[in-house]
């Protein structure tokens, strides 16, 4: 029952279908006058149920890779595909609800403070429209699912570290969005609740079939992911299968 | 997203900085107290003055006076032109006209016993001037005499009973004195009569504007013309063969060319809507008083909202992040201040109608004093507030009126920040501290 919820109907009929699909991208920013070129030409092609990590040193463009994947920003050159759409075609209100398919985790939570956890769980279902009593099932039941059933009517404050981090991973579902998308999810929290975090991950990816990229400096989740992509000043310098089948 | 929700979320962004909100809410709260407590006393003034002059009313007459003057014929009479009484007789030849009757008004003060008063005399021809104010020229006590004696006098219900407290100054049956000054104030010449009090007038309230008054005192026109020495009358009242607009407009224009322009014709009814044009200017620029406080609120609201917008950078990320949509995110900023001006106004009308209330019971003896004064014309001196209280009315109108004024200016304020916070880049508010 949980799996079928929680995973979007489409991974079971094409588990095979690329979620995201990235060719030839490139990002340039202008600081003052002076242009950064922050990726300089990416192919990529994320698949229904991967586990992909994505890492590299600071300023190897891991940032500006899950705001394009994430639909927060628009590509200089090239093309982003999120299920089949390409990003730089949409205006603002095409992009807002291209983000409702992805379900952004952050470093360091973003919940709303003073929203309690089930609230703010319930906060993207709320702005996708979906009514009052649906919403506060669907969010009790990924607070089940992120195993924080107990602390629904906690405010952020009132939570530890991995506590949020859960909240924000059951808020991220909330939608039933096409992937996964975390920025350093465990930078933020002690080594002990990452594994907690990372044990989840693993279970929703395995489990629920959910797709799941993160971009991380946390060799522990490397490890776990299927794929991990290595940045190197704006390019891929080498992709590894660790825990991956293909 | 849901309106519902939206106001939901938005009402929680009030509630998480109430001391803020509710000094930017304060602002909007003094703008529409002041706007409401200012109409409604106005209107509530408007009122009671426009029933006071409807007291006195004869719809089929008219009233001319000497002058080309603003409004009641009292101001620019400074021209050497002047009405006598012997006018009536050309006047009475206009078609329409079923008659018309002087009236000689003079600033007197009477005596009975050791109580001196100043008091309005008016000279009339009581026949006449009785059939033009059947309803309130009328006799309390004793009768009004048709063929009157030179030394007949009608006291005005207020005259024979000033204080109301059974003390009365005279009745039917009292020598009263009237004496009268003229010449210059350095030197006057002091002349003195004795009358015989005919009639007492039931009493008739108001002011009496173009008619029978309170506190007025009636002797024959005649009298009044040997005593003052004068054929000058102030006004010549016509009594209409019918009160329609076309007889009115005919009569008027008719007159006013007998004197070649040099009079002025009023009805009560144009002098009625005199007094009230001139009470919605009063009212129109003590709500543009108002307004200004109004303004000075939203841009209260609209510095707040800036800091606001600034603080919540980061959350307006994440909910950009989550799917919002910009127009929800503006939506929301707007809803904000529409929820701020829409509590402000309610708070406000709520106050604007207690201090009006409160204005009125214990301002009314000042603001009734000054309202007489300005009908020297008529009330002379009397010094007599006559009974007036201003009651505040809150018509719909100004209830709605202050309502969408409060939120309107809430929301035109907010619409600059709540753009800002609609327009913001996902990226860069997630990254802001």
């Amino acid at each position: 029952m949980e799996k079928e919820n929680l995973s979007p109907q489409e991974n079971e009929e094409s588990a095979e279908a690329d979620v995201v699909e990235i060719q030839g991208l490139r990002k340039t920013y202008i600081m003052g006058k002076v242009p950064v070129h922050a990726l300089r030409g990416i192919d990529l092609r994320i698949r229904a149920g991967d586990f992909i990590a994505i890492v590299g040193p600071s300023g190897s463009g891991k940032s500006t890779l899950l705001n394009l994947i994430g639909a927060l920003d628009k590509p200089t050159e090239g093309k982003v595909l999120i299920d089949g759409v390409d990003v730089s075609t949409l205006n603002g209100n095409q992009l807002a609800d291209l983000r409702r398919k992805v379900g952004f985790v952050f470093q360091f939570f973003n919940l709303i403070p003073r929203l309690k956890a089930r609230e703010n769980v319930e906060l993207p279902l709320a702005i996708a429209g979906v009514g009052k009593g649906e919403r506060r099932r669907r969010a009790e039941e990924l607070l089940r699912t992120v195993g924080l059933e107990g602390r629904a009517d906690h405010r952020p404050t009132e939570l530890s570290g991995g506590e949020q981090q859960r909240v924000a991973i059951a808020r991220a579902l909330a939608n039933n969005p096409r992937f996964l998308l975390l920025d350093e999810p465990t930078g933020n929290i002690d080594t002990k609740t990452a594994q907690g975090i990372i044990a989840l991950l693993k279970r929703l990816n395995e489990e629920n079939g959910i797709t799941v990229i993160v971009v991380t400096h946390d060799q522990r989740i490397a490890n776990q992911a299927k794929k991990v992509v290595y940045l190197l000043d704006g390019r891929i310098e080498r992709m590894t299968n660790p825990g991956g089948s293909d | 997203m849901k309106v519902l929700d939206i106001f939901s979320y938005a009402w929680d962004g009030i509630r998480l900085r109430k001391l803020r909100a509710a000094l930017t809410t304060l602002g909007v709260v003094i703008g529409v107290a002041a706007i409401v407590a200012l109409l409604s006393l106005g209107e509530g003034f408007r009122v009671e003055m426009t029933s006071q002059f409807e007291r006195g009313f004869a719809l089929n007459t008219l009233t001319v006076t000497a002058g080309r003057g603003f409004g009641f014929g009292m101001g620019e009479s400074a021209s050497e032109f002047y009405l006598v009484v012997n006018d009536t007789r050309a006047i009475n030849q206009i078609d329409g006209v079923s008659m018309a009757t002087a009236v000689i008004s003079k600033s007197v003060s009477i005596a009975s016993g050791n109580r001196t008063r100043t008091v309005t005399v008016v000279g009339v021809n009581f026949t006449q001037y009785s059939e033009i104010y059947s309803s309130t020229f009328l006799a309390e006590d004793g009768t009004i005499p048709l063929s009157p004696t030179n030394d007949t006098i009608v006291l005005g219900a207020r005259i024979a009973n000033p204080w109301r407290n059974g003390t009365i100054l005279a009745k039917v049956g009292d020598d009263i004195n009237l004496t009268w000054a003229t010449g210059p104030i350095s030197k006057p010449t002091i002349k003195s009569y004795v009358f015989h009090v005919a009639a007492v007038l039931k009493e008739i309230g108001g002011f009496g504007i173009g008619g029978p008054s309170d506190n007025q005192v009636y002797i024959p026109i005649s009298t009044a013309q040997a005593i003052f020495e004068t054929d000058q009358v102030n006004q010549i009242l016509i009594q209409l063969v019918d009160s329609s607009q076309t007889t009115i407009d005919s009569v008027t224009e008719a007159a006013e060319a007998l004197f070649d322009d040099k009079v002025t014709v009023m009805s009560p009814t144009a002098m009625l809507n005199t007094v009230s044009s001139v009470f919605s200017v009063i009212e129109l620029f003590l709500a543009g008083i108002a307004g200004i406080s109004l303004l000075v609120a939203g841009i209260g609201i609209m510095n707040i909202m800036i800091v606001s917008v600034l603080e919540r950078t980061r959350e307006i990320g994440i909910l950009k992040s989550l799917g919002m949509k910009d127009r929800t995110v503006l939506i929301i900023f707007l809803s904000e201040a529409a929820l701020i001006g829409l509590l402000g106004a309610v708070v406000g009308i709520t106050l604007g109608w207690g201090l009006a209330n409160v204005v009125s019971r214990f301002g009314f003896a000042m603001m009734g004093s000054v309202a007489g004064g300005g009908q020297t014309a008529q009330v002379h001196g009397t010094g007599v507030s006559g009974g007036l209280t201003i009651t505040p009315i809150l018509t719909p109108g100004v209830l709605l009126g202050a309502l969408v004024f409060g939120v309107a200016t809430s929301v035109l304020f907010g619409l600059y920040p709540a753009r800002r916070a609609s327009k913001l880049n996902p990226v860069e508010a997630l990254r802001h501290e």
